[in-house]
């Protein structure tokens, strides 16, 4: 499958999507339709609780819509492995960065590889080159309350990238930063994206994170308005 | 990082509730060890005073429910011997008496024959055994020898009369080893209970079956009971009481403990239900979720087992500070009864930590997510 404007193959297509929650039937999403290129960088924007997040949740397979489908590479997600799918085709960058605060920077890039069957040392390796990748090597063997918060989103990014993903997705991966940590974040991101000719979607309400951006869907009351 | 480091370190990381589920598992498992070892080591104990004479079957009057409570005539003997198959019979009279001096109650006084086969098998530490025509003396088990601190020629005063102590003796038998043993015609005496004994032990012929010889003499002389010595320490009451008590205590530390365990692991995964979302958003598979949790579930479980097999060693070191206990109780506890607190640990793993695996299994990422 090919985007019709482009000679880039379709990586990500959601036809349709509708997101409605039981606990008091807020319908999130209303019928978006939208593709995603392979080494695309797309930004999603919106006010709050206009769907975006729920809208990233669908296309990374962390949750199912309501209707509508959402096809990777052609295939749709129904018929695929989506824990597998997840584990090998996608990294997730969260605001919050979840980090596991009992383990150290080193071992929160290694969680995902166990469902990547990676060796014990391999893993270590790894994780210590994507540590040093994102400029923390230093930091490998701390816990993430001895890390800053522009170190703690940094770790977060190296264990998104732990599996060579070809698709990273981020809900709002500059929201909880101060301007500085987050032009670092964003140099960071645009790094990666070209070193490892990633497709990137990304959930902002920062304009720069926008304007960086190859393409911006802006989301409005569930419905794509731009 | 392997997966071990992962449960370590999330148990690490939550130090005071792992402690307090380590603990409370360890008091559970360590009370199990304890009486299921005293309740075996009870009944080693009383086995061993039969199997270590080759005794085939004990007569008693039919009905009783143990020894101490049973009378027969001691003149029974005669029509025992004339049993088919019988090769030895020898009367004992077993009552309990106190030496509230030295805070002991209930120690075992044995009336046995001089040189009869009872007394012909002890070994033998210090003096010598009782030999026809001895007056006055007594023999004491080793644990009852420490426990009075008393040695051979010390006096010993029995139920207000003043005994020799003639010799002391080791048996395989705790309970034997915790007694003493005077002659039979003694005890008759000091008890009022002239011309009349308890039981009576016999051997018979190597090739017979002892249930056979027991139904001759059942048949022969009415209102006994003749029961193989294995069979007689299987029905014994405080045998069945004491496996009944190590029964209950099993069932209420396995009820105590899974519950325990099942609250941690429920406060563990609702505590977590954000990192678990996190793990099924970096694609985890359900099955991995669930591997993670039974392992902290099974960690914990060990360091109960281990914990638990610590307090027991120590709780016996407790209860053998007390002289009535060395005289009971067997000290040491048999592998199999640790085998038992480790396959209690595993259970209470099992049964506390799968529902909450499973639970948080089922959450679906963005659902956990949100939790936070």
């Amino acid at each position: 499958m090919t985007d019709p404007g482009t000679s880039t193959p379709t990586l990500l297509r959601g036809e349709s999507l509708v997101k409605t929650y039981p606990d008091g039937d807020v319908r999130a999403l209303r019928g978006v339709t939208l593709e995603i290129s392979e080494g695309e960088f797309v930004a999603i924007t919106g006010p709050s609780g206009c769907g975006k997040s729920t809208l990233l949740h669908l296309m990374g397979g962390l949750d199912r819509p309501t209707s509508g489908e959402i096809a990777f590479r052609g295939e749709s997600l129904n018929r695929l492995d989506v824990d597998r799918f997840r584990a090998q085709h996608l990294g997730f960058v969260f605001q919050s960065f979840y980090l596991i605060p009992t383990l150290t920077a080193s071992q929160n890039v290694q969680v995902p590889m166990f469902e990547a069957s990676w060796p014990r040392t391999e893993r270590n390796h790894r994780a210590m080159r994507i540590l040093e990748e994102v400029g923390l090597a230093h930091r490998a063997n701390h816990l993430p309350k001895r890390l800053s918060v522009g170190e703690r989103q940094r770790v977060a990014i190296a264990r998104a990238l732990a599996n060579e993903p070809i698709l990273l997705l981020a809900d709002e991966p500059t929201g909880n930063l101060d301007s500085t940590t987050q032009r670092e974040v964003l140099d960071l991101l645009a790094r990666i994206r070209t070193e490892r000719r990633l497709t990137m979607m990304i959930v902002t309400h920062s304009g720069e994170v926008a304007a960086a951006a190859d393409r911006e869907i802006r989301l409005k009351d569930g419905l794509i308005v731009q | 990082m392997g997966f071990l480091v992962f449960i370590t370190r999330n148990l690490l990381g939550r130090p005071a509730r792992t402690m307090l589920t380590v603990l409370g598992l360890g008091v559970g498992i360590s009370a199990v060890i304890l009486l299921i070892g005293v309740s075996w080591g009870f009944e080693r104990s009383m086995s061993a005073i039969y199997s270590s004479r080759g005794i085939d079957i004990i007569v008693v009057r039919a009905g009783v429910s143990d020894q101490l409570s049973s009378n027969l005539d001691a003149g029974m003997i005669d029509q025992l011997r004339t049993v088919p198959d019988v090769v030895e019979v020898a009367p004992s009279l077993m009552d309990a008496v106190s030496f509230e001096e030295a805070n002991l109650t209930s120690v075992l006084a044995n009336g046995w024959e001089p040189g009869g086969l009872l007394i012909r098998n002890l070994r033998m530490i210090e003096g010598r055994p009782l030999e026809k025509g001895d007056t006055r003396a007594v023999m004491l088990g080793r644990v009852l020898a420490l426990n009075l601190k008393k040695s051979v020629s010390d006096e010993l005063v029995i139920a207000g009369e003043k005994f020799k102590v003639i010799g002391i003796f080791e048996s395989d038998s705790l309970f034997e080893s915790g007694g003493l043993i005077i002659p039979l015609a003694e005890l008759q005496h000091m008890m009022g209970r002239e011309g009349k004994v308890t039981g009576f032990v016999i051997i018979t012929k190597p090739e017979v079956d002892p249930h056979t010889v027991g139904k001759a003499v059942e048949a022969k002389i009415s209102g006994v009971a003749a029961i193989p010595s294995q069979n007689y320490v299987q029905n014994n009451v405080q045998i069945k009481l004491s496996r009944a008590m190590a029964g209950a205590t099993i069932g209420v530390a396995l009820m105590l403990g899974s519950i325990g365990l099942l609250n941690t692991m429920a406060m563990a995964v609702t505590e977590r239900t954000g990192e678990i979302g996190l793990l099924r958003a970096l694609g985890w598979k359900r099955k991995r979720i669930i591997v993670l949790l039974m392992g902290e579930a099974a960690t914990l479980g060990i360091l109960g087992v281990m914990v638990g097999a610590l307090m027991s060693w120590i709780g016996m070191r407790g209860i053998m500070l007390s002289p009535t206990s060395r005289g009971f109780i067997d000290p040491k506890l048999p592998p199999s009864a640790f085998l038992v607190g480790l396959a209690m640990g595993i259970g209470l793993s099992v049964l506390g930590g799968l529902y909450p695996a499973i639970r948080a299994s089922r959450l679906e990422p963005t659902e956990a997510l949100r939790h936070d």
